[in-house]
């Protein structure tokens, strides 16, 4: 079943055009990945997909078109999003972070969702009283996507997660996000530049280079692409 | 001596009640980022609904509860029609909002009420203690006890409940907060109503201990200035000290400093927000922005 599917997205900010006509689709239960240059709208790809800039087109969620709908009401509706930047509440301790990211379920399993998350990062659980803002980038990245977990969405957006940290904590949060996604059959969109680290934990990836997507296929295809090796991955 | 220790029980009492105007700004000032110039009018134009109750016969504390709800209403009510259309624009449009409600309270209020004096019942009675010399009047209890009731309740939603929770997050970062699903809006609404309502309860026992009319706050208001500028802008408890230290100071420096007497008072609010605007402009217990980049 298809989650997302985004048909010819334009989106920016004041009179610039960021995104001219961009479409792409993910499968439910599939890790998607999107590529490309800094500039090339990334990011603005996933704001527009959670209501932060204004698009036209079509942003077909769960069938529902979500443009339109404010930030707070997409994520309702099951989409979670690990902003760039992290999003940190640097002024709450970790596990209020945590909280804030439950701030929408009535449930009683928010407990042992907590839990769960100082078991996938175990630096996050002994840091939990802590003020966030006291935390490392590699540590907040890793608080901002168990914040998005705990919402329990039915689509993570993940924005350029390896931004600014070490490629040994870069492999390590791979790791667990990958882990996380498996286990919980999540679908995830990711946008990244690290091709070589996010093609081999992507299902299927598309390339997008100043607000076009030039490329798609699976991951295992693209990576074997003579020009995404040429301007990605270094060869 | 015992002079002294009057002085200090009546300025904590005075200061009781600058520190909940002063809890009123800062709730206001952590949701938005911005100090509401109109909190000394709100309240006394919730004042003057209690008094316009307790004169068609309403005993005076469900007069004051009853206001106090209606307050929270019209809290939420000024942001949703007035704050709204400028919030997260320029802070500047949000300060002239707050002034033109101000003068709007004001000449609402004269245009209602009058601008005459009004006599607002006595909330504690007359009746006094005396402990080791001191005398303590009733009302100085009174004020004290219900100002402690009002900052343990406040800190009980801000730590324990999800609105509460959700508040802090909301002035700590708006964009991330609606990432997690928060309706932003309906929070700061939350917290305008929550202003509006302790700023009632304040307007109420400044009434009671001095009379009414349309400026009664004015004074009140720069008193709340100084206890949140020394207590911390951002920070609910340093409201509440800061407003017992510039009760004290205030009710001292005018029996013990000569020239000073009753009527130069005002100029210890004033001298002290100078004074910490050069020292440590967060104030006591205010947070300067700490963040590891």
């Amino acid at each position: 079943m298809t989650l997302l599917e985004v048909s010819e997205l334009s989106a920016g900010y004041g009179q610039g055009l960021v995104l001219h006509g961009v479409s792409f689709k993910v499968e439910e239960g599939q890790i998607v990945s999107i590529l490309g240059p800094n500039g090339a709208g990334k990011t603005t790809t996933l704001r527009a997909i959670c209501g932060m800039v204004e698009a036209h087109g079509r942003i077909a969620f769960d069938g529902e078109d979500l443009r339109g709908r404010r930030p707070d009401q997409v994520s309702r509706r099951g989409v979670g999003h690990v902003p760039e930047g992290r999003g940190t509440f640097t002024e709450l301790t970790v596990e209020e972070n945590l909280l804030v990211g439950a701030y929408t379920r009535r449930d009683k399993e928010v407990r042992s969702d907590v839990d769960q998350v100082y078991e996938w990062f175990p630096r996050l659980g002994e840091r939990r009283t802590q003020h966030a803002g006291s935390l490392s980038g590699g540590e907040q990245q890793m608080l901002a996507v168990g914040r998005a977990m705990m919402q329990r969405p039915r689509l993570m957006l993940l924005d350029e997660p390896s931004l600014g940290l070490a490629p040994l904590v870069t492999r390590e949060l791979f790791g667990i996000l990958e882990r996380i996604a498996r286990e919980r059959g999540m679908t995830v969109l990711i946008v990244e530049q690290n091709a070589n680290l996010v093609l081999k934990f992507a299902d299927y990836a598309y390339v997008l280079e100043s607000g076009r997507i030039s490329l798609d296929g699976p991951a295992g295809e693209v990576m074997a692409d003579e020009g995404v090796k040429r301007s990605y991955l270094g060869y | 001596m015992e002079q002294f220790l009057q002085d200090v029980v009546n300025g904590i009492a005075d200061g009781s009640i600058y520190g909940a105007v002063a809890l009123a700004l800062v709730l206001i000032f952590r949701a938005t980022g911005v100090v509401n110039f109109a909190q000394g009018e709100m309240a006394m134009f919730s004042t003057f609904i209690a008094w316009g109750l307790t004169e068609a016969g309403i005993s005076v504390w469900p007069a004051v509860a009853i206001t106090i709800a209606l307050a929270f209403v019209g809290g939420m009510l000024i942001e949703r029609v007035l704050v709204r259309p400028v919030e997260g624009g320029e802070p500047l449009a949000l300060v002239i909002v707050t002034l033109g409600l101000l003068i709007l309270l004001n000449s609402l209020a004269g245009w209602i009420w009058g601008f005459n004096n009004r006599a607002f019942p006595n909330l504690f009675g007359d009746g006094s203690i005396t402990v080791g010399g001191v005398r303590i009047d009733w009302e100085s209890i009174g004020i004290i006890a219900l100002m402690l009731g009002v900052v343990a309740v406040v800190w009980l939603i801000f730590q324990r409940t999800k609105i509460g929770l959700a508040m802090r997050a909301v002035s700590n970062n708006p964009e991330s907060s609606r990432l997690s699903g928060i309706a932003v809006g309906r929070t700061l609404m939350f917290g305008w109503g929550l202003a509006a309502a302790v700023g009632a309860l304040a307007g109420a026992l400044v009434a009671s201990r001095l009379f009414l009319d349309v400026n009664f706050m004015g004074s009140v208001l720069i008193y709340s200035f100084a206890a949140a500028t020394l207590g911390g802008f951002d920070s609910p408890f340093g409201a509440v000290v800061g407003g017992w230290i510039i009760g004290v100071a205030e009710t001292l420096a005018g029996d013990y400093i000569g020239f000073i007497g009753a009527d130069l008072k005002i100029l210890v609010p004033l001298g002290i927000i100078l004074a910490v605007l050069m020292v440590r402009p967060s104030g006591l217990f205010g947070s300067p922005e700490v963040a590891r980049a």
